[in-house]
């Protein structure tokens, strides 16, 4: 877990990217897509911080029963 | 009987023995698509005189005794994201709404060179993901039915159709088709084709489709994918693995009391139930859904939106851009836990013939804003594992609630063969619905 100034930072990292928003699009279609950034976000933030080990391969070609 | 209300498999058996033409079949559907259609708006696109011209050709071929399969004849409808040759492929979208393919989908090609007869195009959420189509809930037309395979649930429900097909890449084929009291069987990822179906997430996107018997989803894979493993004989009744936890906890009260009732009633006829713990990492299933579907959808509509924003309506415009903010190490990371997720569900499930839960969070909501939650589904798309959803019962509001069941990879005919065995032993369908209006 990534430590931040607050103590948490799931809630820094959605700010953060929240304020990405506002400067690629401007603060009205960032404020427009709030809900869904910031669902993404915190889905991001989740992912980022669960542990894998290295040799934990990423599915690049999704075939179910070979796995 | 009308013809309208035959299943698929009734009415191949029909064809067959010259008991009821193609073309008679075709002209059944029509008139119900005619006179319900005004209601339940399930339908993009319906071209009378093509459907008859390839059901009077089905008619001919019949009499002469060739027969190109068993669903030679029998017409079907196609979610509005598979492309389908020199008909209207609107992809719910603006963009697309005089959009003709010169080509079909694998899939429709498929059913095609098998005889059967393209009925129409049928209604979908813009691009397949949230934003509604305009399609009404036969049950209650005050409900949704779903989406993103809005049309095609509704049609096979009040009996516009015995068969269509739809895509799910969250829940968007076991949602609606439980909403709308039908069985919606999505395969394993990578069974049926993609081929020629507008991508919304590349690793994510599923064919699948609805019908109103596990006979008829049996009968139409069998049709797809000869090759497909054939089911594993028994004479015993199945065992299942319960699932709770997540489901308990995110069910409505009336979904969760219902698929109590219909496991009790399957108990009851002897099928061996066992409590199953899902595994830790299965928690991650819904934030490694969304990281993959949002970067993959983003990557998908990137250059469209960028060209023709005005295009594009609120949901996806929101979705597509938020994963247009995430690193590519997340989406890597993603498809880094979603193996483990897999390895640890196929791990859990040793023992069992296959997994139940219900089929939604809670029943069709009313209105037409809102097609309702993934969140029972959307595991099993990230999984890749065949799923099929069984109509189990009636909520107190007289909505239809669903079993869904979740087999091992590669064994779509086993689920279809615990499926069948569920909805004989719950006895619920009786066949196509007549749009209600309260």
């Amino acid at each position: 877990m990534v430590e931040t100034l607050s103590g948490d930072g799931e809630k820094e990292y959605i700010q953060m990217v929240k304020e990405t928003a506002e400067a690629m699009w401007g603060p009205e279609a960032a404020d427009t897509f709030g809900e869904h950034i910031e669902r993404t976000a915190a889905a991001v933030y989740a992912v980022s911080n669960y542990p894998l080990e290295p040799g934990v391969e990423p599915v690049t070609r999704f075939r179910p029963g070979e796995t | 009987m009308e013809p309208y209300r035959l299943s698929l498999a009734e009415a191949s058996r029909m064809i067959w023995r010259g008991t009821i033409t193609p073309t008679r079949l075709a002209e059944s559907l029509l008139d119900r698509v005619e006179r319900l259609e005004p209601v339940v708006e399930a339908w993009v696109t319906v071209d009378r005189e093509a459907v008859l011209e390839a059901a009077d050709a089905a008619t001919m071929e019949a009499e002469e005794g060739r027969f190109r399969s068993p669903l030679h004849g029998v017409p079907y409808g196609v979610k509005d994201i598979f492309y389908t040759r020199g008909l209207r492929t609107t992809m719910g979208s603006t963009l697309y709404s005089s959009h003709v393919p010169d080509r079909d989908a694998a899939v429709v090609k498929a059913l095609r060179d098998a005889g059967a007869v393209v009925l129409g195009k049928t209604e979908t959420t813009e691009f397949a993901l949230h934003d509604p189509a305009p399609t009404r809930n036969p049950w209650n037309i005050g409900h949704t039915p779903g989406g993103s395979s809005s049309g095609s649930a509704a049609a096979v429900s009040c009996g516009m159709a015995p068969m269509a097909l739809g895509s799910q890449t969250g829940g968007s084929v076991v949602r609606p088709a439980s909403y709308c009291g039908v069985v919606g069987f999505k395969p394993t990822y990578g069974l049926l084709s993609r081929d020629g179906v507008y991508p919304l997430s590349w690793s994510l996107d599923h064919v699948g489709y609805m019908t109103r018997t596990v006979e008829d989803a049996a009968l139409t894979l069998s049709t797809l994918k000869p090759d497909a493993a054939p089911a594993v004989e028994s004479e015993d009744s199945p065992r299942v693995g319960l699932l709770s936890g997540y489901f308990k906890e995110n069910a409505s009260d009336d979904v969760w009391l219902g698929y109590e009732q219909a496991v009790g009633k399957l108990w009851g006829e002897g099928a061996e139930f066992i409590d199953v713990e899902l595994p830790p990492s299965f928690g991650m299933a819904p934030s490694v859904h969304r990281v993959i579907m949002a970067v993959e959808a983003a990557a998908v509509h990137e250059d469209g939106m960028r060209a023709n924003p005005e295009g594009f309506r609120e949901y996806i415009k929101g979705f597509v851009s938020s994963g247009l903010l995430a690193p590519a190490t997340a989406y890597l990371r993603a498809q880094r836990i979603r193996g483990v997720i897999l390895r640890d569900v196929l791990s859990s499930m040793d023992g069992f013939d296959c997994l139940a839960c219900p089929s939604t969070v809670d029943t069709a909501p009313r209105g037409l804003g809102w097609t309702g939650s993934p969140a029972f589904n959307a595991p099993w798309s990230l999984t890749g594992l065949p799923t099929v959803t069984v109509p189990s019962g009636i909520s107190e509001d007289e909505l239809p609630l669903g079993l869904q069941l979740v087999g091992r990879p590669h064994r779509d005919h086993d689920l279809l063969e615990v499926a069948a065995w569920c909805e004989e032993a719950l006895g619920f369908m009786e066949g196509p619905v007549d749009p209600y209006t309260p």
